[in-house]
């Protein structure tokens, strides 16, 4: 009861803005991770809402109307980019590591999250997650492939995971990140239904690969809704069967979306 | 790319004024603007940028910085369309939340300056019906602020600062020339009774 009065306080606080930035940073992190987090946030932006009827309506300069319109265009364009760009012949992991999906990593810095295996591990500052939306590779758009980042730091993906659920084939391929002298990279799933921890999908080989099949006894409504995480073992892998080192994270999103949903 | 031509058997052809945008109308809009509809959210923009950027403003306080955070939210709004849920919030409700939250994000950013209540702060809002003014939320607010007067002397004000205007524990503590952990508590207080009172 008094942690979730607690909890309820930081939401309150939260929603009322009065908490210091890397509290903020914190919670905005959190909420993407705790469902009960969220729905207090929820709650309290709904029941202090009517305050903001106080700040007079005041209208932007027309020229912003324009600026932001612009700006949507560009992310639109890239987002369908490495579709229209994609020849017939290419591989995906040329599609993926196309200049287009670079600058959607850019673009699409906001959606950064900071994230910490539940196991209570150091926090891993500089390493960070970034998920973007990226055109379907090699795939039609009815056949949703799916491409989570997983990022260094704000500028530079460490590695990309496609994963098409289809067939649940995955493919993780390396951007920046290079091997480590006697560490190795293993991926991680965590879902609800999988229990509180997570799960081992498999330690990348030497050339940072990793079977294909690895995500196959997956069904692709819980891919579709678990958090992936890489994080720097000893060589060989966690001697635990949990991650022991920094881990980055980031779900899956869906590919091609724009393209898929337009009318 | 072309634009989206938006689906023809919505009533998409009359974009009424942003003084009649009701509730259902920003909705459609936003359905719309989740299939990326450029026409629904210039609309969008239209009915609500006033709305959004009078708070950001307010938070803010400089053209410059509110015009970032402005462009911000809205690109946001724009990618997040399809995660709003009618179900669990206005969407007024939603999007000035999101730019209300960029906006205090970067004054937590900005170098700490002397900071003064807005003058304007102490009166109560009397500038005509806004374009959100649906009955529901007009005895949402009246709740609220029915409330919020039986909260202790100086505690409404604290709310107040802090939601209109962004202002941190730290901010009041000087202001209100307070230990932080005092305020924190005074807030905890005005917070729990608050919802206590909205809740009865």
């Amino acid at each position: 009861m008094t942690q979730h009065d607690d909890l309820d306080m930081l939401a309150a606080e939260y929603a009322l803005g009065t908490l210091d930035a890397d509290t903020r940073a914190d919670v905005a992190r959190r909420r993407q991770q705790e469902p009960e987090l969220e729905a207090l946030i929820q709650a309290w932006e709904a029941r202090l809402a009517p305050l903001g009827d106080e700040a007079v309506a005041v209208a932007p300069g027309p020229e912003l109307k324009e600026r932001i319109e612009q700006r949507i265009r560009t992310i639109e364009a890239e987002a369908q980019r490495p579709q229209a760009e994609q020849a017939p012949t290419q591989k995906p992991e040329q599609a993926a590591t196309s200049a287009s999906d670079q600058s959607q990593v850019a673009t699409l810095r906001r959606r950064l999250v900071r994230w910490q295996w539940s196991t209570g591990l150091a926090t891993a500052a500089a390493l960070v997650l970034a998920v973007i939306l990226a055109g379907p590779l090699n795939k039609a758009p009815s056949d949703p492939s799916f491409v989570a980042v997983f990022q260094e730091d704000d500028r530079q993906p460490a590695f990309m995971l496609s994963v098409d659920l289809s067939n649940k084939q995955l493919n993780v391929l390396p951007v920046s990140a290079e091997p480590l002298a006697n560490k190795s990279y293993q991926l991680w799933i965590k879902e609800d239904s999988l229990g509180p921890n997570p799960r081992s999908v498999g330690v990348l080989n030497d050339d940072l690969s990793l079977d294909a099949d690895a995500l196959s006894d997956y069904d692709s409504a819980l891919l579709k809704r678990a958090t992936f995480g890489i994080s720097i073992e000893p060589s060989g892998g966690s001697p635990t069967g949990q991650p022991t080192g920094p881990a980055i994270h980031g779900y899956l999103y869906p590919t091609g979306q724009a393209g898929a949903q337009r009318l | 790319m072309p634009n989206a031509s938006r689906p023809s058997s919505t009533a998409a052809a009359s974009s009424p004024p942003a003084s009649s945008a009701g509730i259902a109308h920003l909705c459609d809009l936003l359905e719309h603007v989740a299939q990326k509809d450029r026409q629904a959210f210039a609309d969008l923009y239209d009915a609500t940028s006033a709305k959004l950027y009078g708070a950001v403003l307010r938070i803010l306080r400089d053209r410059g910085s509110a015009d970032d955070v402005l462009q911000e939210a809205y690109v946001k709004i724009w990618q997040q369309a399809a995660v709003f849920d009618a179900g669990r919030a206005s969407p007024i409700t939603w999007m000035v939340t999101i730019a209300r939250h960029l906006a205090i994000d970067e004054l937590r950013r900005q170098p700490k300056g002397y900071r003064e209540p807005e003058e304007s702060l102490a009166q109560t809002p009397d500038e005509g019906p806004s374009a959100q003014d649906e009955l529901h939320q007009e005895q949402d607010a009246r709740r609220l602020y029915h409330c919020l007067d039986t909260l202790e002397d100086g505690r409404q004000e604290m709310v107040r600062l802090a939601y209109l205007e962004g202002w941190s524990r730290a901010d009041l503590a000087t202001h209100f020339d307070q230990p932080v952990n005092t305020v924190k508590t005074w807030l905890h207080r005005a917070l729990k009774q608050l919802k206590g009172c909205l809740a009865s």
